[in-house]
Order: structure tokens, then sequence, then C-alpha cells
């Protein structure tokens, strides 16, 4: 069980700032998910943690014991950290069992302690057959269910996943979410685990920290991230978001592109974007007075949905609409839409969505 | 009072003792006291001879015509040598690198292994072959062609350019082979799919492309040819042609204070030839090919030589059996003849100067000598590189470059400049009196060889994943226990590898040896060097055999070891 605490953490690669102002406190037992676009210091942040790089100012602590700050810094292998790599990192040179007992060694357990409890582990990971054999002989789901078996065989307090399940194929990348989640929930630890893969964030996580540009921009469980986005950067990037421009004026929104007016916090003044999920848009069978006219541009068969761009006077918007409905719809129909529900924010002046908290 | 205490304990600065600092300062104070601070001083004592500073030891190298003649032959020889080595080496890398040409992998081999022979036993052969009078290649040629004549005369400038190249040309071709290996090759490919012939494409492409690595094989083999002091000294000296290696190693035999005046003004200035070309070769010219390196490691397209495939072959067979073959037949025969004025014949041949290299005692303790100085120089030196290596590739330690750089200096000096600067330093003059012992050979022998070791751990280490070691890390193993569990494992025929570079050349190394060794120290290159000059050819040829004949076998031992990664 482990309490890590970051205290007013940056990070600097020469002139770059990598992580700016982090503040975050992970609980005991606790499944948090630093999430973000690559480049956005999520992997640095970690890194810190794990003591691979030392923080340019601020402190982390483990258990309130400072780990890592302007002059105190306690090395990797003696932070009682258990971690899996991206690219796994289990050693060509030893066995399956060797790879597994090597924390165990230089921890100077005994012989028949290391082989219980490397037998444990690696049946906690469906592992058991393969001890003997060497990494080249292992797929990749095995090698990083190596990796994950080493991490874990110390019994370590905390748990650091590097994106692990980013060189998977996709079917075992979604079954291995649910086998990390339930394993380390069977175990009781601290899990940090660091993705772009806003599924992954959603599935696994009690809670996750969006980061961009090196600034946590949002921190909340997977539902509120997604349900109650802080800004267009983390709409847009945990999931998929149209942003409709429009006027904020006395709480009401008008378009640019309809009559239609929706209703805002009083706050806001002057240019804003109309945030909709295609999921929140629904197709309509004729004209009522919450409809908006539009035409069919594209539509793509997905299986759980059809994947809709709708143009209204030029712009388009993107609508998900029920897989049933595909056969009556076509390319260059003219069709309704009505918008129900929806998020407003300050329109932050970029198309790309992605400027954010600076 | 309970609530303080443990504040304290939370805050409280635990130093982990980083023993890596104690491995930097050994290294980097051995190569300060033994390499930096000797060549140092042959700097100063060259410009303050008596104590004051003067000019007059450069003077002496232009106003002696001996001193003048013998830098201009150096740069005569050593230049025609880097010329003609690359003429010969970049067809040859081609070749066997990017065509379809027969038995590429026995050429390739055949090639690389010369780097490996003493450049002595090249002289000795080729004084054999080409001697003006009794030269069994002279003799043949002049008898096929009814010539009155030798056609050759090995104890020329030409005999010298001819033997110097001959035993270069692998430097070149060895370093072109790998940079054109490096090059991308889809900048081949898009010549070819514009419409360039092979033969367009080779000149308009990858010549330009290549010619930075060209200059730096042909810059490698120049400073090669002029630092040599084997060649010269066999095949010159009977023709009273000196070179600067020479002449140092004269003067330092002699012994005169004017003499070794002379001698270090004369290794002065080549070690600043060298020092000046090896920057130039590795600075800009480094920058440069690092951009024509592609990032991915691609096949490279074989050029299909066509209906010239047969006849290239031959030719470059050809060339083998004059450059390689021949050579090595002649000191083998050598070995085994009674009377060296008479034609091989089996009344002629005799097994006694085999035996007497196993047998004599002199002979005996000097590969003994030689044998006990390469394993602690191959071992020490691999002690270093190992951890220099390591820092240079893992670490961000400030300064870590600076070993690294005085290894390659210390490479790039001149290895009679290197003895030189030992004797002048290391027999007391600075309270420490290591002179005429196992001792100054063994370090001469790293700073001139470590580098090759290094340069073999540095790029086996650089195709480890850091990963792996933070894995080890993460599980609790501090660096020691990481280096010996997950580092050491996974390069370890590179190591081996390596060891094996510093110990074959220190083994039959000659140039340092022959001012360094003692009564005591003698070792094999010397030994060899006296059977040549002064005893029986025979047996120094017996020896020479013998040597090839163990570096071809550990080389080959290597390339099994090392299951093929070994290759120079």
């Amino acid at each position: 069980m482990s309490v890590v605490t970051i205290s007013n953490l940056y990070k600097s690669f020469g002139d770059v700032e990598v992580l700016k102002s982090i503040n975050d406190e992970f609980q005991d037992g606790e499944f948090v998910t630093l999430l973000g676009p690559s480049g956005c210091g999520k992997t640095t942040l970690l890194r810190i943690i794990a003591g691979f790089e030392k923080p340019t100012k601020g402190q982390v602590l483990i258990d309130g014991k400072v780990v890592s700050s302007e002059d105190v810094f306690v090395p990797p292998e003696h932070r009682n950290i258990g971690m899996v790599f991206q690219s796994y990192a289990v050693w060509p040179h030893m066995n399956v069992f060797e790879n597994v007992a090597y924390p165990l060694k230089i921890k100077k357990v005994s012989k028949d302690i290391i082989k219980e409890k490397v037998d444990n582990v690696l049946k906690l990971v469906h592992l058991s057959q393969y001890a003997k054999r060497i990494p080249s002989q292992l797929s990749g789901g095995q090698q990083q269910r190596v990796a994950l078996a080493r991490a874990l065989v110390a019994e370590p307090d905390l748990l650091l996943l590097d994106e692990p399940l980013s060189n998977l194929d996709a079917k075992l990348r979604e079954s291995m979410r649910y086998e990390i989640k339930e394993l380390t929930q069977r175990l009781g630890i601290t899990v940090i685990f660091v993705t772009h893969d806003q599924v992954e964030a959603m599935t696994m996580s009690d809670r996750v920290l969006v980061i961009n540009r090196g600034i946590i921009q949002q921190v909340g469980t997977p539902y509120e991230i997604y349900r109650n986005p802080a800004n267009q950067f983390v709409s847009d990037f945990v999931g998929k978001v149209n942003f409709i421009k429009g006027k904020a004026h006395n709480g009401i929104v008008s378009l640019n592109l309809s009559h239609h007016k929706f209703p805002c916090n009083k706050d806001l003044e002057g240019d804003v974007v109309l945030a909709v999920r295609p999921e929140s848009i629904k197709f309509v069978a004729s004209e009522n007075g919450n409809t908006i006219k539009g035409k069919i541009e594209k539509l793509y068969f997905i299986g759980e949905e059809v994947d809709c761009f709708v143009d209204i006077d030029g712009e388009i918007i993107r609508v998900s609409a029920p897989p049933e409905i595909y056969a009556d719809l076509k390319q260059g129909q003219d069709i309704y839409i009505e918008i129900k529900d929806y998020l407003v924010y300050k329109d932050d002046g970029s198309d790309d969505h992605t400027k954010i908290l600076t | 009072m309970v609530s303080s205490k443990t504040k304290e304990t939370d805050t409280q600065k635990k130093i982990y003792f980083d023993i890596k600092w104690v491995f930097i300062f050994v290294i980097i104070g051995f190569l300060l006291v033994f390499q930096v601070l000797p060549l140092i001083y042959l700097i100063i004592r060259s410009f303050f001879p008596e104590g004051s500073f003067t000019l007059d030891g450069f003077k002496r190298i232009y106003s002696y015509p001996l001193n003048w003649t013998a830098l201009k032959n150096t740069i005569i020889s050593g230049g025609l040598a880097s010329i003609f080595g690359v003429l010969i080496a970049f067809p040859l890398a081609w070749l066997v690198g990017r065509t379809n040409l027969y038995g590429k992998k026995i050429f390739r081999t055949i090639f690389v292994t010369t780097y490996m022979v003493p450049p002595y036993v090249g002289a000795m052969a080729w004084l054999r072959l080409l001697n003006p009078n009794v030269g069994t290649m002279n003799v043949f040629i002049k008898n096929l062609f009814g010539l009155t004549e030798s056609p050759f005369n090995i104890y020329s400038i030409g005999g010298l350019v001819w033997v110097l190249t001959t035993f270069y040309y692998p430097y070149a071709f060895i370093t072109i082979s790998r940079a054109m290996e490096k090059m991308d090759p889809s900048l081949e490919e898009a010549s070819r799919i514009s419409g360039a012939s092979p033969l367009k494409t080779l000149i308009t492409i990858t010549l330009p492309m290549m010619l930075p690595s060209i200059i730096a094989a042909g810059l490698l083999v120049f400073v090669a040819a002029a630092s040599c002091y084997g060649i010269p000294s066999i095949v010159g000296a009977p023709g009273k042609i000196y070179t600067v290696t020479t002449r140092i190693i004269d003067y330092v035999h002699i012994g005169s204070q004017e003499g070794l005046t002379d001698a270090t003004v004369l290794a002065v200035f080549l070690m600043a030839l060298a020092l000046i070309i090896l920057y130039v070769s590795t600075v800009p010219i480094g920058k440069k090919q690092y951009i024509t390196v592609g990032g991915k490691s691609t096949r490279p397209n074989i050029v299909d030589l066509g209906r010239w495939r047969v006849p290239i072959t031959i030719l470059v067979a050809l060339f083998s059996l004059l450059i390689i073959i021949i050579p090595f037949m002649t000191i083998f025969t050598t070995s085994i003849t009674v009377n060296m004025g008479k034609p091989l014949s089996l009344d002629n041949i005799t097994f006694k100067y085999w035996e007497t290299i196993f047998t004599r005692s002199s002979i005996i303790s000097s590969a003994k000598n030689s044998l006990i100085s390469g394993l602690l120089a191959a071992t020490f030196g691999m002690i270093v590189s190992l951890v220099m290596a390591y820092l240079l590739k893992r670490t961000n330690i400030k300064g870590k470059g600076i070993p690294d750089f005085l290894i390659t200096v210390g490479s790039g000096t001149p290895s009679v400049v290197i003895a030189l600067s030992l004797i002048m330093t290391m027999s007391g003059k600075f309270k420490i009196n290591i002179y005429n012992t196992m001792a100054i050979l063994v370090i001469s022998y790293m700073i001139k060889y470590m580098l090759m070791g290094m340069r073999t751990v540095v790029s086996a280490l650089s195709q480890i994943s850091p990963t792996l070691e933070e894995a080890g890390q993460i599980s609790g193993a501090n660096w020691l226990r990481r280096f010996k569990d997950i580092i050491l494992p996974l390069i370890l025929p590179s190591v081996v590898a390596g060891w094996f570079l510093i110990f074959m050349p220190s083994f039959y190394e000659l140039t340092m040896s022959t001012l360094l060794y003692s009564a005591h120290t003698k070792t094999l290159g010397v030994e060899l060097f006296t059977y040549q000059t002064y005893h029986s050819q025979q047996t120094a040829s017996a020896l020479a055999s013998a040597i090839l004949i163990f570096v071809i076998v550990v080389n080959w031992g290597m390339n099994k070891v090392t299951k093929g990664k070994f290759s120079i």
C-alpha cells in the first residue's frame, strides 16, 4: 500500500519545459491513469516517480517520505516499486523463471521462497508452463506477462505501468486490460498507468489525470472526464466531439449556422463553442422546432454504430446513428438532426482543439 | 518530541554512495599520468631542450639533411600508400559489399584478416620476393620475359610504398565497407528508378555520398603508414631510405642528448601530423556522414555484374593471390629453406628453424613475455573500456566524454611517439621509474590499442535498450549488480572480441617494444626483428609463420565463439 504525493513538480530538458506545476496525491490501492497525447509529459512524470529522472523543481513523496526533491534523491533500486516497461524489457539472456526471480535474488531471499513466490506469480499471470522458456520463444503477450510477473513478484506497494498494452494486438489488448485491472485490484496495490489510449484509461482507472503540454488539464473519474470535460482539449481527447461555433449573450448561445438558441451559463459572453458528442445527436424523421436541416455527406457502417457526417450549410457535424437504421440512410439524403445534450466552452480559437490551459 | 523526530527522518538526506566516481577518477588519473602528461612533456621538451625556449630543434630538422629527407620520405611514402590504398579499397569494398561477385565472403575474410597480421611480416615476404638480386618474383619474371635485369627493387621508395600499400589498404577497406553498409539503399534505388544504370548510380550517387568516408579512409591509411616502423626499417634501412620513425628509433638507440632532442622534435612533428589528421577526419566528416546514414538498416540492393561477373572475380582472385597468398606462402617456404640462394627442392627443405623457435630459450622467454604483457594489456584495457563505454552510453555525467577523447587521442598517436614520451618521463625523472619493467610495455600497449576494445563495447552497448537495465534497477539491483547480471552477459561476445582486438596487436607489437624492452622483458616482435636483421631470416620466418597461424586460428575461433559477430 502506497500513497504517492507529487507537489509543485517541474521538469525541463534544457530549455524545454515538459512538466509544469504538477500536484496530486495517489491514494492507497488506487488505479490512476496518466492520459495524454504523445509528448505530453506523462511518461516523464512516471519516470520521475520511478526515479529514472530527477525533477527540476518540486518533490515526490512515497508514503510521506521524500524520494525526489532538490536535495534528496533515492535511486530507483531503493524505492521498492514494480514497473512494466513499454518494450517489456525482459532480459533475453535469462529464462522466464530467472527473469521473474531476479528482484527476489537481489533481496537475497532464500531459494525455496524464491521458487514458491515465482511459481505463485507465474500462476497468477498464466505462465506456469513457460517457466523454462527463454524470452525469444515467447509471443509479445507472453513477454508482457513475464514483465508483469517480474514487477509483482517482490510484492511492491506501487506498480508503474508504462504503456504496457500498446505493443499488443487489439484482441489481446482488450483481454489484458481486464486481466491487469482485476489482478491489481485483488492485490490491492497502488497502480500508476500511463497511456495515450482513452479507452484503456476509461475501462481501467479509478481516476484519470488528463495531461497535455506538461500541464494537468483535468483530474476525475472516467465518468467525469467523459461527461464533464474541463475544456475543449479534454473533451476532444477522451472521445469524439463536434465543436459548433456560436455566440453567448445573457445566458443564451446563438449558433452561427442556424437560428436555434441554447441556454448556457450566464458567465459566458462572446465567442463560444457548443461541444456535442456524436451520440448526443439524433436523426429525426420530420422537422420540428428543435431540428436542424442537413445533408448526409458520408456514412460508414462500423458495427455497433453508423458513423455519419452531416453537412449543415458547409459545416460538417459528426453523428453516431444506431446500426439498425443503416438501411434507411443514403449518401446525399436530406436529414433533420436534433441536439440532445451539449456543453458550452469559451472558444479557444483553435481549429485543432488542442489549445488549452497554459 | 515524537512528531519532530518523525519529521526529521522523513526529510533526512541519505547519501547513496556512487561507486561510478571511483572508477572514473582512477581511469582519468591513469590516462593523465601515463598518457597526457608524457605527451605534454614531449611537446614542452621540443621547445625547451635545455630549459630555455628555443626553436633550434625545429631548425635542425630543416638544416640537417638526414632529418629533412626522413620527413620527405615519410610524407611521400605515406601519401602514395594512402592514395593507392583507397584506389584499391574502394572497388574491392563495392564489389564485395554491393555486387554478386563470386566468393564474396571468402574475399572479405581474406582482406580483413590482413588487418590482423603484423606489418613486418609483409616486409619480410616482399624482401624475399623483390630483392634486386635473388628475389624469387624478380627471378621468375626475369626468366619469363627473358630480361637481363631484375624488374623490381624492393630497396627503394617504390618498394616501401608497395609494401605499405599492400599492408594498410585493409584499413581503408574496412572503413569504406562499413560506410557502405550503413548507407541507406533506397538512395541508390531512387537513382535506379529514375533511370540510371548501376554504373551510373555508382558514379553519381554512391561515390559522392561515400566521399567523406573515402577521405577518412585515405587519411587513416596515411597516418598508419607514416607511423609504421616495421616496414621502413626492414625494407628501407638496407636501401638507406630513412623515415621519421626509423630516425627517431635510431636517435634513441644512439642515446646522445642531441640525438634525443632531434628525436623529440621529430616525434612532436609526427604526433602533430597524426592528431591533426585524426581531428580533420573525424570531426567535420563524421558529422557529414551522419546525415547520409538512414535510420533503417535495410538489405542493400545487389548489383548484377552480368557478363563481367566471371572476369572480375578472376581479377579479384589474382589480386588476393598476389597481395596475400604469395607473401604468406613465401614466409612459410623461407622458414623451411636450407639455402636461400637455391630454389626450394626436397634436399633444400629443413624443419630445424621450426625446431629452433620452439626450443631456443630466448625465443620461448620472449614469447612468454609477449603473452603475459598482451594478456595484461587486454585485460586492463577491457576493464577500462567497459567502464568508459558504460559511462558514455548510459549516463549523463558531465565530462563523460573526456576519457573517450583521451583514449581516441592515445590510439591516434604514433606508437613511436608514445614509447618515446614514456621513456622520457617514466625513468625516474618524475618519481615514477618503470623503465625496464613489463609495466611500461603493458601501459604503452593499453594507450595504443585500448580504443579497439572500447569501440567494440560501445557499439554492443548501443544495441541494448536502456530499459533492460532500468528493469534491473527497479528490481532493486545497484549499479555493479546490474552490470554483472544484465549488461555483461548481453555484451559478452563483444567483450571477448574486444579483448582479442587489444591482445593480438599487443602480442606481436614491434615499434614500442623496440624502444621499451629490457633484457628481461624482450618481446616476440623484437626477437623476430633481431633474427630478421642480424641472425637468420629463416628463423624469423618460422617465427612469423607461427604468429600468422596463431592469428588466423584465434580469428577463426573468435568467429565461432561470437557466432560471426566478431568482425573488425
